[in-house]
C-alpha cells in the first residue's frame, strides 16, 4: 500500500499529530524517571521541576485534540486513517494520565522529604523501571506501528502489577512492625499504586495500538497479576493474608 | 485477480439463491445495524462489452431488497455500466452486449425476448443530469403511468400526489402542477425525476449520481428521500461521493477496472475493508 496520500496536506496533518503525541511520550518517561529520582534522592528541587512540566503535557493533550479534530472535520478520514485519528485521541488521554502519576509522586516526594527515610523506599526503583521500559518499548511500537511489540508491553503489566502486590504486603509488614513508620509508608503506597497505574495506561495504549493495526479489538482479558485487593491482616494476626 | 480481491467477492456472494436472506456466515454483513433482508437481484457472471472492449469482468454480486447498495470505484470502472445493465439500457445501442445472468425475482433480466417496457416499469432509473419533460409537472409524472396502465383521471391525479408526496416535492409544487417541469430548481427537478420514476410502481430504483448536479442542502434532501424509499424499493446508487455512499448505504461495493474488487456492510468497508486496493481508494492514497 502508498503509505503516502495524494493529498500532501493530509500527511502533514498526520505528522503533526503524532509529533505532539511522540512529545507526550517522552514527557511522560522523562517525568516518571525524574520524579523516581526525587523520592530515592530526597531531592526537593527535582520533584518540583516535575510538578512544574505539569501544564505543558496538559496543553499537549489539548493540542492533540485540536488536531484530531480538525483533521476529522476537514479531511474526513476512513478505514485505516479513521483509526489513527481516534486511536490518538485516546493514547493522549493515556498519556496525559500517565504524567499525572508521576507529577503525584513527585508531590509525594515532597511530602516524604520533611520526615526521615524508611527502608522500603528502596524496591521502588525496581518497580518504576519496569514502568519505564514498558513506556519505552510502547513508545517503539508506536512509532513503528508493531502490533507484536504492543503485545509485549501488554503481557509484561502483569509481573507490574505482581510487583506491586508484593510491595504492598511488604509496606503492610513494615508498618504493623513499626507504626512510627505508617505515614511515610502510606505515601510510599501511593506512589507504588501510581506506578502500578502507569503501567495500566502503557498497556491500554498496547491495546490501541493492536486496534489500529488490526482494525478489530485485542479481545482477550488482561491478566490480573494485582492481588492487593484481597490482601487482609485479620485481627489478632501479624501477617498479611494470603 | 488476486486470491484476495477473490476471497472477499466469494465469501459474500457464494451460495446466493433468489429467496434467500443474507447467508449466514457471509462476512461484514452481520453488522449491527443492517437486518437480514431477501435477495432482490443476482448479478451472476456478468461481462460486458463495448464493441470488443470488456468493461464488465465476470461481475457477481446480490442487490438486497429494501437496502441501499451504494457502487463507487474511479472513473472508468463499469459502476455507471452496470446499473444500465439492470435495466437493458443498452439495448438501444448496437455494439454494446452483456453476457451472464441478472436475476430479478428469480427472471433472468438480460435474456432476449423480455418486454423492456414492462422491465423498465420494475425497474426505475435516475441520471446524474435531471431530465424532466419539457412538460407540465403533473404530465411528468402520468406520462409514464398512461404508457402502462389505463387509469381514470382521479386514479391519475392521486398517483401524482402520492409520487409527488414520497419524493418529498408535494407542499413546493401542489400549487403549480400545470406550469414546466423545468421551471423548478436542479433539486426540485431531481425530485421531479425521482417522483416521475416511482410513479409506476416499481420495484428496483437504479441512481446514477443522482446528486452531483445539486447543492449540498439539495443533496442531503435527496438522501434523506432515499433513506424514506428504501423501506419499499431495492435501491442501487452510483457516487463519487464517498461520504455519500457511507451516510447513504447499507452495502458498498467498489470497482476497479471493470472488476468488483470488494463488496460489503458499508460500516465494515468504511472502518476495516478486507482488501488493501479498497483502503488504497478510500483512503485517497490511490496512484
Amino acid at each position: 500500500m502508498n503509505s503516502e496520500h495524494i493529498i500532501k496536506g493530509y500527511d502533514e496533518e498526520l505528522g503533526r499529530l503524532n509529533d505532539t503525541i511522540d512529545q507526550m511520550g517522552r514527557l511522560a518517561g522523562s517525568q516518571l524517571s525524574s520524579a523516581i529520582d526525587a523520592v530515592v534522592n530526597r531531592d526537593g528541587d527535582l520533584a518540583a521541576q516535575v510538578v512544574a512540566a505539569d501544564p505543558a503535557v496538559d496543553q499537549l493533550e489539548r493540542d492533540l485534540d485540536s488536531l484530531a479534530l480538525r483533521l476529522l472535520a476537514l479531511q474526513q478520514p476512513m478505514a485505516r486513517d479513521l483509526r489513527e485519528v481516534f486511536v490518538a485521541i485516546k493514547v493522549g488521554s493515556d498519556l496525559e494520565r500517565m504524567s499525572d502519576y508521576a507529577v503525584n509522586v513527585a508531590k509525594r516526594a515532597i511530602a516524604l522529604n520533611q520526615v526521615p527515610s524508611v527502608e522500603p523506599t528502596l524496591a521502588l526503583p525496581r518497580m518504576a523501571q519496569l514502568a519505564q521500559s514498558m513506556i519505552s518499548d510502547i513508545r517503539d511500537a508506536w512509532i513503528e506501528r508493531d502490533a507484536e511489540k504492543a503485545l509485549a508491553v501488554w503481557r509484561r503489566d502483569e509481573e507490574l502489577d505482581a510487583m506491586y502486590s508484593s510491595f504492598f504486603r511488604e509496606l503492610l509488614t513494615y508498618m504493623m512492625e513499626d507504626p512510627r513508620t505508617i505515614g511515610s509508608c502510606t505515601h510510599l503506597l501511593f506512589i507504588a499504586k501510581n506506578i502500578e497505574r502507569i503501567g495500566d495506561h502503557a498497556t491500554n495504549i498496547a491495546e490501541n495500538l493492536y486496534f489500529l493495526v488490526h482494525g478489530t479489538p485485542l479481545g482477550q482479558p488482561r491478566p490480573k497479576g494485582d492481588s492487593s485487593n484481597l490482601a487482609v491482616v485479620p485481627p489478632g494476626r501479624s501477617e498479611v493474608v494470603p | 485477480m488476486n486470491s484476495e480481491h477473490v476471497a472477499a467477492r466469494t465469501a459474500l456472494t457464494s451460495g446466493i439463491n433468489y429467496g434467500d436472506s443474507v447467508p449466514a456466515g457471509a462476512p461484514n454483513v452481520a453488522s449491527v445495524s443492517i437486518l437480514p433482508a431477501p435477495v432482490k437481484i443476482v448479478i451472476r457472471n456478468v461481462h460486458f462489452f463495448y464493441r470488443s472492449f470488456e468493461a464488465l469482468k465476470d461481475i457477481n454480486l446480490p442487490l438486497y431488497d429494501k437496502r441501499v447498495t451504494a457502487f463507487m470505484g474511479p472513473s472508468g470502472c463499469g459502476k455507471s455500466t452496470l446499473l444500465r445493465i439492470l435495466n437493458r439500457m443498452y439495448d438501444l445501442y448496437p455494439g454494446q452486449r452483456a453476457t451472464g445472468e441478472a436475476l430479478l425475482d428469480g427472471q433472468n433480466i438480460l435474456a432476449p425476448g423480455l418486454d423492456m417496457n414492462l422491465l423498465r416499469a420494475r425497474i426505475g432509473m435516475v441520471f446524474q443530469k435531471p431530465t424532466p419533460f419539457p412538460m407540465s409537472i403533473h404530465d411528468n409524472i402520468t406520462f409514464g403511468m398512461r404508457l402502462y396502465e389505463k387509469l381514470p383521471r382521479s386514479e391519475l391525479d392521486g398517483r401524482v400526489e402520492s409520487a409527488l408526496r414520497r419524493a418529498a416535492l408535494w407542499d413546493e409544487v401542489k400549487d403549480k402542477l400545470k406550469t414546466s417541469g423545468l421551471g423548478l430548481s436542479g433539486g426540485q427537478q431531481q425530485r421531479l425525476c425521482i417522483a416521475r420514476a416511482i410513479a409506476v410502481q416499481p420495484q428496483v430504483l437504479l441512481l446514477d449520481e443522482p446528486c452531483s448536479a445539486l447543492d449540498p442542502i439539495s443533496t442531503q434532501r435527496i438522501e434523506e428521500l432515499i433513506a424514506e424509499l428504501k423501506s419499499d424499493y431495492c435501491i442501487a446508487i452510483v457516487t463519487h461521493n464517498l461520504q455519500q455512499a457511507a451516510r447513504s448505504s447499507d452495502y458498498t461495493a467498489f470497482m476497479y477496472m471493470g472488476e468488483l474488487i470488494e463488496i460489503g456492510d458499508t460500516a465494515t468497508i468504511f472502518t476495516n475493508p478486507k482488501v488493501k486496493q479498497t483502503e488504497d481508494y478510500i483512503t485517497g492514497r490511490f496512484g
